[in-house]
């Protein structure tokens, strides 16, 4: 799992028929020092999660086929919005 | 899911039985920084990604990678690692690099 900032969202034209009324996000992976690092990914949300929020993000496949099918083919969901992250040390883009 | 810009496709002269029906695409995948400018670059290594949904040249996708990428052969099995699990109709990206995210707990 890792922590991801919500940066966008998406829609689609065609899709998987397991995705019908999917919420889809763009999310940026967030590396120790809350820099924002790596491609975007499209994550699967139901927990309500937006631009700007914090979210906990599993890359095991397992919540999405429990949620949308077997045949789902997707592994990015969100499985927690973070209220607080503890991270001592240096902030990303922040004084030295 | 990355997110990917799809540039051609492969043909195969010999393939096993379960690509029947599969498409090759050849992806650009893409980067924040060329997401965000909307720019129709790709940036990312080039790889090849199953597809059932026909994109089009130059259309943006989202494709699923490792194991979840054969869940779509369900109940069937596929030997592939990359799926085209959608084609983009429009998307709204900004992505600040740098920053500190709210509720950070940081030194004093």
């Amino acid at each position: 799992m890792f922590l991801a900032r919500i940066d966008g969202t998406l829609t689609s034209t065609r899709r998987h028929g397991t995705f019908e009324a999917v919420r889809f996000l763009i999310a940026r992976r967030m590396d120790a020092n809350g820099c924002m690092s790596g491609e975007p990914l499209v994550v699967l949300d139901r927990m309500g999660a937006g631009p700007g929020t914090i979210a906990l993000v599993s890359s095991d496949g397992k919540l999405a086929r429990d949620w949308l099918g077997p045949a789902v083919p997707a592994r990015f969901t969100v499985v927690g919005l973070v209220d607080r992250v503890h991270l001592p040390g240096r902030a990303c883009g922040g004084p030295s | 899911m990355r997110l990917g810009i799809v540039r051609g496709q492969v043909t195969l002269g010999l393939a096993d039985a379960s690509l029947a029906g599969t498409t090759l695409l050849i992806v650009d995948p893409v980067t924040a920084e060329n997401l965000e400018a909307r720019n129709g670059q790709g940036g990312g290594r080039q790889i090849v990604v199953a597809d059932r949904l026909s994109p089009g040249q130059g259309e943006l996708i989202a494709f699923v990678e490792g194991a979840e990428a054969a869940n779509a052969y369900f109940p069937g099995v596929a030997p592939v690692d990359a799926y085209c699990s959608l084609v983009v109709r429009d998307y709204e990206f900004k992505s600040p690099a740098a920053g500190t995210p709210p509720g950070t707990e940081g030194p004093r």
